[in-house]
């Protein structure tokens, strides 16, 4: 859809919001891509397994359990990059569009950015499964944070099209590092000088959250219940 | 003197609970003034186990047993008190102490639904870091032992009750743990069932010398296995020693059941205890313990029996006189 929707409006127009239409196909596939490899996330359950008690039996064996939660999630990505390389895959064979490819120095450092990003939106996953120590109600301000995630981190449209003033503020939060920066890189759109800045952003938002992780669910586990198991 | 492979001391667990006034009002007005209530799901236990010991925890619903448990194997941490469990303490989930206990919970299962048993074998297998030789004979034997080798294959969801209980006893077996804590093991089993799951438990805590705490709701369980008991009720311990000396210590009657000869009236036994039970020929009598012999004595010198036997009261239902007087006490 979102690649009928920019067509029709590069018509007759070369550029748009600083992006070119092969610009715009490429930020639309590789966002597609990111989707499914940073956004897409198989812990949307996690709170309700904590407050139903059901991660007791993960507790007692002799393994971590965010060992074991990281797997699960790395299975789930499998499953849905290879779904996405198929579906782009088709799209690309039928329309054939023009597709901007980075420098192999920039893939190699969209790739770590990609971790980067997928570490991030795990760690905020374990982040909402701490709502289920304390509460049965965990799925609104789950779904709130994802609608806010669907704006913020570029999925829908690049960030670049919103007003200054909101890019600015977007920019002190972790969101655009779950798939706007990456595509930036991807499209060259990075100036080299801030490379470094952005890599530590990263490293900087994986260590915040990591450490309220750790705060959180060691709370979590002194007020756990284990009920109904 | 034998260190205890299991020591609680002064174990304490409080749960917040929040207390929903009914209907929609009461739902409106929990959103700015909510009643909490501190409920001492256990309180002031202490207890040592020995290497060996099959112990039984016996309480009604909601007197702390299953909290005990959850709290001896590091799943809920306590409010406070002190717990040890095979020298480690339990909250610090070390994976070598992990690697030396179970948990089987009867209601609950760690089998993968949609899979074969064997999977989560397997699984555990790689969990556990059990050789592959030691994983395949142990699992040969346990196999054969509950008699399961057409079943393990099959996927979990599609087992009857007893034979999935009997799969969950394997996955919680498979890596020998030196300690079990058995939660309601044979909770909704036919008898047959039961009695092969208890007997198969016996063995492996004469094999294995392996420590056991047994919860159930089923005397036999607890006749069967457990020469020690430890009766909770409301969280404290009320009776920690030997199970035949609840007999003693609790039950105040014995059970005289004798059959006539001849015709005997009802007015003509009143004097030998308390009438339970009573046709021409036959009667059944609660005759006070220290009496029983006595009473047995003169029946047969003044009546015409020929048969007379006396039994103790069944277990259940001096322990239900037990929580019975607590609760009347409490």
């Amino acid at each position: 859809m979102a690649l009928s929707v920019w067509s029709v409006l590069f018509v007759n127009q070369e550029t748009l919001f600083s992006y070119n239409r092969a610009e715009m196909i490429s930020y639309i596939f590789v966002a597609a891509l990111l989707q499914g490899l940073i956004l897409a996330t198989s812990l949307h359950g996690l709170a309700q397994r904590v407050y139903s008690g059901e991660i007791s039996s993960l507790l007692l064996k002799p393994m971590s359990l965010f060992s074991y939660l990281a797997i699960e999630e790395v299975a789930d990505k499998a499953r849905n990059v290879l779904a996405t390389i198929i579906e782009s895959g088709i799209l690309l064979v039928l329309f054939q569009p023009q597709i901007v490819m980075p420098s192999s120095g920039a893939l190699i450092l969209f790739l770590l950015w990609t971790c980067g990003g997928v570490l991030l939106n795990f760690l905020f996953s374990l982040l909402f499964g701490t709502l289920g120590f304390w509460s049965p109600e965990t799925w609104g301000p789950k779904f709130l944070f994802f609608i806010f995630l669907d704006f913020s981190a570029g999925k829908l449209f690049p960030l670049n099209i919103l007003p200054v003033w909101l890019q600015t503020m977007l920019s002190f939060t972790p969101f655009p590092y779950l798939t706007f920066m990456q595509t930036q890189l991807f499209l060259d759109k990075v100036p080299v000088g801030d490379l470094l800045k952005h890599s530590f952003l990263i490293l900087f938002w994986v260590a915040l959250l990591a450490l309220l992780n750790s705060l959180l669910w060691k709370r979590g586990f002194k007020s756990y219940a284990a009920q109904g198991q | 003197m034998k260190k205890p492979i299991i020591a609680v001391k002064n174990l304490h667990k409080h749960f917040t609970v929040y207390k929903k006034q009914p209907g929609l009002l009461g739902s409106i007005r929990s959103l700015w003034k909510r009643k909490y209530e501190t409920v001492a799901a256990v309180d002031g236990i202490s207890f040592s186990i020995n290497q060996g010991e099959v112990v039984g925890f016996i309480g009604q619903n909601g007197a702390g047993k299953t909290t005990t448990l959850k709290m001896l194997s590091g799943l809920l941490y306590p409010t406070s008190g002190e717990i040890s469990v095979l020298g480690h303490n339990p909250w610090d989930r070390e994976s070598v102490f992990q690697k030396q206990f179970s948990l089987v919970l009867g209601q609950k299962n760690q089998l993968w639904w949609d899979l074969p048993a064997m999977e989560t074998f397997l699984l555990n297998q790689a969990i556990y870091d059990i050789p592959e030789k030691r994983f395949r004979k142990t699992l040969n034997k346990l196999v054969d032992l509950l008699d399961v080798a057409d079943v393990v294959q099959v996927q979990v969801r599609k087992l009857s009750l007893g034979q999935r209980m009997k799969c969950e006893l394997i996955a919680a077996l498979l890596h020998n743990p030196k300690v079990l804590f058995l939660d309601e093991p044979t909770i909704g089993l036919d008898v047959v069932m039961q009695k092969t799951l208890r007997d198969f438990i016996a063995e492996y805590n004469k094999e294995f010398k392996a420590t056991v705490i047994l919860t159930s709701h089923y005397m036999d369980d607890v006749k069967e296995l457990c020469e020690r008991v430890i009766m909770i009720d409301h969280g404290k311990k009320i009776y920690d020693g030997l199970l035949s000396n609840i007999i003693s210590k609790y039950a105040r009657n014995k059970t005289l059941s004798v059959i006539f000869s001849k015709p005997v009236a009802k007015k003509s036994l009143e004097k030998f205890g308390t009438i339970k039970d009573w046709s021409e020929s036959a009667a059944t009598l609660l005759v006070p313990r220290k009496d029983a012999t006595k009473q047995a004595a003169k029946l047969l010198e003044s009546l015409p029996v020929i048969d007379l036997n006396i039994e103790e009261a069944p277990l259940e239902a001096i322990i239900r006189e037990v929580f019975g007087n607590k609760a009347k006490d409490a």
